[in-house]
């Protein structure tokens, strides 16, 4: 018995032993095991998985940089907006998820502005859980997207109840389980279609997509910041412990050349300019002589940045909207789009035309191969190679000298200037203009010049090219090419590199980067430059450009009119000018593109100019220097009465030939109109108010355009107007085409109405 | 008079005394119990409460509204059982041989009741049709599968104590049953009828378990009692048990290379076992967050209640994964040092049981222990991705009242039983 129990219970201890050894070491042995080789074998691994799982890497969008106008007004900003998404995959898991999305289709999609169809359609990627609903939503807007959110609703899942039955599971939640938001910024350009071609815009994505937006988009996007933070499986973040932060660095701001009192005088008259021309587009840039700095870039039409998907064109868009066929309307609208955010002073090229002729003579001049008593004989006609080559007229200009060919915009005498400069320096001046190459302005798409396609290589240039360039015929320039050519001319001879952003500043305004101008090269002398600005202020003295003329103002310039290369019809009326011709300051070019009517540079781009050209010699206190006969109409400024006794004043204002209205009985000026040191005609009216309180008198402005001078200025005494009169007074058969004040408007009496005129006589050079 | 009755009073009273003494003896066990086995599961409980209110409290929050939703419970239930485990490691092993028939017998009730009688505690939108779980007023639930194994423990322990010995022991008794055909008849009756009895008791309960859809009941269920045969039922010739072990593996075989002719939600499990690249976020993504987890840990884990895979990522970490969340946040050598603690616990149980003279006893330990020691082992494998993802929860770390109560009920009786171990009390 006891031997037995003994080895019972012996085998009970072997046996048991066994089993716990085998239990240790195969059982934790394998969990021990296990252990090791996912923590410590593929430890890394998998936490990496977990990671990338685990972690939302969420980036924090860098504000974008500012631009401001060389005044450091505003023209482009950024501001907080915000994205809205869905989570299609946990909508799809509630049963009555379509009765869930007809509720956001009727309250959400209004206020983001989108339509059902595509709510539907996003909500429709049911194993996603982030799909964008609309990016720069304004945070107004957010406002109601995250009212819209904290809605409550009833979630219903299908599933079983404790007997296993199938069973509809109700839970509350609110509508923000399935809209999601997140930061974003959007763009906003205060000023509207404001130098919108040369600004650009910016896409949904907050990327540059058109001009400086784009080309500066770098230094404006700056560096944006992470939000690491622990993600739970549900897509929301964790507790704050798991995020690390790093702070995005806001994009710099750009500071450009660019004036907007400038601008706007550019715009305003451009988009006149083009109504009065019936044209299709009309392009101007203004450039700071000295520097380079292009003060002021317009295309009209233009748009609005911040709305830049649809047609700013009035009139194009109904005709886009016209188009029945759904293709054809589509393929317009985006040639409609790609046309409107074109900066054509840059990206387009046309035949530079007459213009070009200045470049002709100042490579004639400086080569020495014609003197300025260089004389010609125009019959109307050349024969180059066998080719006979007409002048626009055909009548012949008869005898000329260099001035007067200028002037006349003789084709024939450049004709022989090229000819006698033949092809090698005629290249050389070409390429040294910069014609050849691009400006390297610092915007994008800049037109390349492409040789043997819109110009000519040397090689292929013989005497009828020749002939033909040296009127600007024949090969293509974009206005930023030609505009930077003459300002060499200008410039006494030394071609900058155009340029519109004039600082860099970080996020604290401080400035980065200031561009310093680049003179590219010396193309002509000196000296050759001063005779041809010279030259070129008596075009616009007496020549085709004398509409662009502003007394005092003392404007050199060259008009054009080319055929365009690539339309069968259609013209590109031009005008190039600078001033003060003896130190320049300003340059300008105004172009406009296929014209109706009247076609010449000198009839409908150069008024224009000289409208801008006067503003702008104003406004930048370029002291107008008016001879005799200016003086004697504009050269006055209103003397002081104001505070004197009203006889006596009246009386010395009346010595001095101003005519004098006194209203009121009081004994003293309390007021005059116009105010001391306004610009006065010698002859013109001075109101003097001796009542206080009382209202000043107001008169309609009358019609004071299609006049002559003398009209003009009947009208304007009749109604007790002042009038200010602009153009060149040394022409004959002179128009009054525009005044400064809308006929019909009230105006006080005595106020100082601007008239323009122009002349139509002379100014063909087609 | 007074003198007698006064002394026959006293004699009455030290007699009644006297008689009354074997009834408690008999109620109650007496002397200490083992000190060190009782810390270890003290120290296992409190860090699986904290390590399950760690993993839980996201999916808490979430689901209840309440980031102690689970660990108030479980905690109730941990103070209820600690209690409830002194309370048993008080049971004379004779009481508790009492319960050994009839606890069986309750046992297979339950397990017949649930089949028809059950409640669905998974994730209601799971497709699989789980008869675990009978419900209880009040919210609780009873899992027959639990109170089976603990009934066929005691049953073994009980039998294999009562018919330990064959009946037949002499040489000279032996030699005679050989020689008659009607003998050897009666000899191989007496050899096997006792093995066949915990067989087919063994059997019938597996074959129960396996209609609840309960794979991993079923193994552990499997594993505790052929075990436990082989440790306590000592006629079974070693060929036996070498056929045993060759069909199981045979078993093992046929279910990995052929999944589909398992119940359908356990052939999902082992076909996502076999290749956990094929659906990672389908069947595979509590294995696959599992192991994330663990790998995040690396050595010295992440810190507690730094988990982030917890974070819905691995779904339901309260429960059967609770390691991967503990593998995590404390890392390998944290979890190793669990890992020990179990080691230490199964290791501390056998030698209860091997210095406990009482053969019921000492099988009773060994079952139990072995019931911890298998379902630590296995859910670890599991977690880690070394066996097939099945539902067995860890012992003191997995959320679940019942469970727990059972399980300190279990380690009362493990106590009750060291009492009685003599050899190991210093």
């Amino acid at each position: 018995m006891a031997r037995r129990k003994q080895t019972a219970s012996d085998r009970l201890f072997t046996r048991s032993m066994i089993v716990l050894f085998a239990m240790i070491f195969l059982g934790f042995g394998a969990g021990a095991f296990g252990l090791a080789k996912v923590q410590l074998v593929h430890g890394k691994e998998y936490a990496a998985k977990a990671e990338a799982g685990q972690l939302r890497d969420t980036e924090v969008a860098a504000r974008r940089g500012d631009i401001y106008d060389s005044n450091m007004k505003p023209i482009a900003q950024s501001a907080s907006a915000g994205k809205v998404y869905i989570n299609p995959s946990s909508l799809a898991k509630a049963s009555n998820s379509e009765e869930l999305l007809a509720v956001m289709c009727k309250e959400l999609a209004p206020i983001l502005g989108i339509s059902e169809a595509r709510l539907r359609n996003q909500a429709s990627y049911s194993n996603r859980n982030y799909m964008s609903l609309r990016g720069q939503v304004e945070l107004a807007t957010m406002e109601k997207v995250n009212a819209f959110r904290e809605k409550e609703c009833i979630i219903k899942t299908n599933g079983k109840d404790s007997e296993g039955k199938a069973t509809t599971l109700e839970s509350k939640s609110k509508y923000g389980y399935f809209i999601g938001v997140q930061p974003d910024v959007i763009r906003f350009y205060p000023l509207k279609s404001f130098a919108a071609n040369l600004l650009g815009f910016t896409g949904a994505d907050d990327i540059g997509r058109a001009g400086l937006e784009l080309y500066y988009n770098k230094e404006l996007t700056g560096t944006p910041g992470r939000i690491v933070s622990a993600k739970n499986a549900a897509d929301a973040n964790l507790p704050i412990q798991y995020e690390s932060m790093y702070n995005p660095i806001p994009g710099n701001s750009l500071v450009l050349t660019i004036d907007e009192v400038i601008q706007r005088y550019l715009e305003r008259s451009l988009e006149q300019a083009k109504i009065d021309a019936k044209a299709k587009a009309a392009y101007g840039i203004i450039m700071d002589v000295k520097t380079g700095a292009i003060l002021g870039m317009s295309c009209v039409s233009s748009y609005d940045p911040g709305d830049y998907q649809s047609i700013a064109d009035e009139e194009h868009r109904r005709a886009i909207e016209a188009i029945t066929d759904e293709q054809e309307r589509k393929k317009a609208y985006n040639q409609a789009m790609m046309e409107q955010w074109r900066n054509g002073t840059i990206e387009l090229t046309y035949e530079p035309g007459s213009v070009f002729k200045t470049i002709t003579v100042s490579a004639a001049l400086e080569e020495g191969v014609i003197g300025m008593n260089t004389q010609y004989t125009c019959t109307g006609s050349t024969v180059v190679a066998g080719r006979r080559i007409s002048c626009h007229k055909h009548s012949g200009h008869g005898l000329q000298d260099l001035t007067q060919g200028l002037m006349n915009s003789c084709n024939p005498f450049m004709i022989e200037i090229g000819q006698k400069l033949g092809v090698e320096r005629f290249y050389k001046y070409f390429t040294a203009f910069g014609f050849t190459e691009t400006t390297g302005i610092d915007l994008p798409n800049e037109a390349v010049p492409k040789p043997g396609i819109n110009i000519h290589t040397q090689q292929s240039m013989h005497s009828v090219e020749l002939a033909s360039c040296s009127f600007g015929q024949s090969f293509e320039a974009s206005p930023i090419q030609i505009l930077t050519a003459v300002s060499a001319i200008a410039n006494g001879g030394k071609l900058m590199q155009p340029y519109v952003v004039a600082k860099v500043l970080d996020e604290n305004q401080r400035v980065l980067k200031e561009t310093k101008p680049t003179v590219r090269r010396q193309v002509i002398s000196a000296d050759t430059a001063e005779k041809m600005a010279g030259m070129m202020e008596q075009v616009v003295v007496a020549g085709t450009g004398k509409n662009g003329y502003v007394a005092g103002g003392r404007v050199a310039g060259k008009t054009g009119t080319s055929e365009k290369l690539s339309a069968k019809e259609g013209y590109v009326a031009s005008f190039c000018c600078f001033a003060p011709a003896d130190s320049p300051e300003i340059a300008m070019l105004i172009a406009i593109d296929e014209p109706v009517g009247l076609i010449n540079g000198g009839q409908i781009a150069a008024p224009p100019a000289a409208e801008i050209m006067e503003n702008i010699l104003v406004y930048k206190n370029v002291e107008l220097r008016y001879n005799e006969k200016e003086q004697e109409k504009l050269g006055g400024s209103t003397p002081n009465a104001v505070g004197g006794a009203a006889a006596s004043a009246a009386q010395r204002l009346e010595a001095q030939g101003f005519s004098v209205r006194v209203i009121g009985k009081g004994e003293t000026v309390l007021h005059q109109i116009p105010e001391s040191g306004r610009s006065i005609a010698q002859n013109g009216l001075i109101i003097l108010y001796t009542e206080d309180g009382g209202a000043a008198q107001t008169v309609k402005v009358p019609v004071l355009t299609g006049l002559s001078i003398t009209q003009a200025n009947k009208e304007a005494a009749a109604a007790g107007l002042n009038i200010k009169l602009t153009g060149n007074f040394e022409s004959n058969n002179l128009v009054t085409y525009r005044q400064s004040i809308a006929p019909g408007e009230e105006v006080p009496l005595g106020t100082a109405v601007t008239v323009h005129f122009v002349s139509n006589n002379g100014v063909v050079d087609r | 008079m007074a003198g007698i009755s006064k002394t026959a009073a006293r004699e009455g009273w030290r007699a009644q005394r006297r008689a009354k003494e074997p009834l408690r003896r008999q109620l109650l066990a007496y002397g200490g119990f083992d000190f060190p086995f009782m810390l270890i599961v003290i120290v296992l409980l409190g860090i699986g409460l904290v390590m399950m209110f760690s993993a839980g409290y996201v999916n808490a929050l979430r689901k209840y509204g309440d980031a102690y939703y689970f660990i108030k419970r479980q905690l109730g239930y941990a103070l209820g059982g600690v209690a409830l485990m002194f309370v048993i490691s008080k049971i004379n092993l004779n009481m508790l041989r009492r319960f050994a028939i009839p606890g069986l017998g309750l046992a297979f009730l339950l397990l017949v009741v649930v089949l028809f009688y059950h409640t669905n505690l998974s994730d209601a939108t799971a497709q699989e049709d789980f008869k675990r779980w009978i419900p209880l007023p009040g919210g609780m639930t009873v899992q027959p599968s639990e109170v089976g194994k603990l009934a066929l423990i005691l049953f073994y322990a009980y039998a294999m104590e009562k018919y330990q010995r064959p009946h037949y022991t002499k040489a000279s008794e032996q030699a005679l049953l050989r020689s008659t055909e009607a003998g050897r008849l009666k000899a191989f009756w007496h050899r096997w009828r006792y093995t066949g009895l915990y067989m087919a008791v063994l059997l019938l309960m597996v074959a129960l378990v396996f209609l609840e859809n309960h794979v991993s009941g079923t193994v552990i269920t499997l594993g505790i009692g052929a075990l436990m045969i082989f440790v306590g039922e000592q006629r079974i010739p070693l060929w036996f048990y070498g056929l045993v072990a060759v069909i199981a593996v045979a078993a093992v075989a046929v279910f990995y290379t052929h999944p589909e002719i398992l119940p359908a939600y356990a052939a999902k499990r082992i076909i996502a076992f076999k290749d956990p690249m094929l659906d990672p976020t389908g069947d595979n993504w509590q294995i696959t967050q599992s192991l994330l987890a663990i790998g995040s840990g690396g050595w010295f884990g992440l810190g507690w209640g730094e988990s982030i895979q917890k974070h819905l990522y691995l779904p339901e970490p309260q429960n059967d994964f609770v390691f991967a969340i503990v593998c995590e946040e404390i890392g390998f050598i944290g979890a190793f040092a669990i890992l020990l603690l179990f080691v230490a616990l199964v290791w501390r149980g056998f030698m209860i049981a091997l210095h406990t003279k009482e053969r019921f006893g000492s099988l009773l330990v060994i079952g139990i222990v072995l019931q911890v020691g298998m379902q630590t082992a296995l859910n670890i494998g599991v977690v880690t991705g070394v066996l097939p993802n099945t539902g067995i929860p860890l012992p003191f770390f997995s959320a679940g009242g019942t469970a727990l109560l059972m399980l300190l009920a279990e380690m009362g009786i493990v106590l009750a039983v060291s009492r009685v171990a003599r050899e190991i009390k210093r």
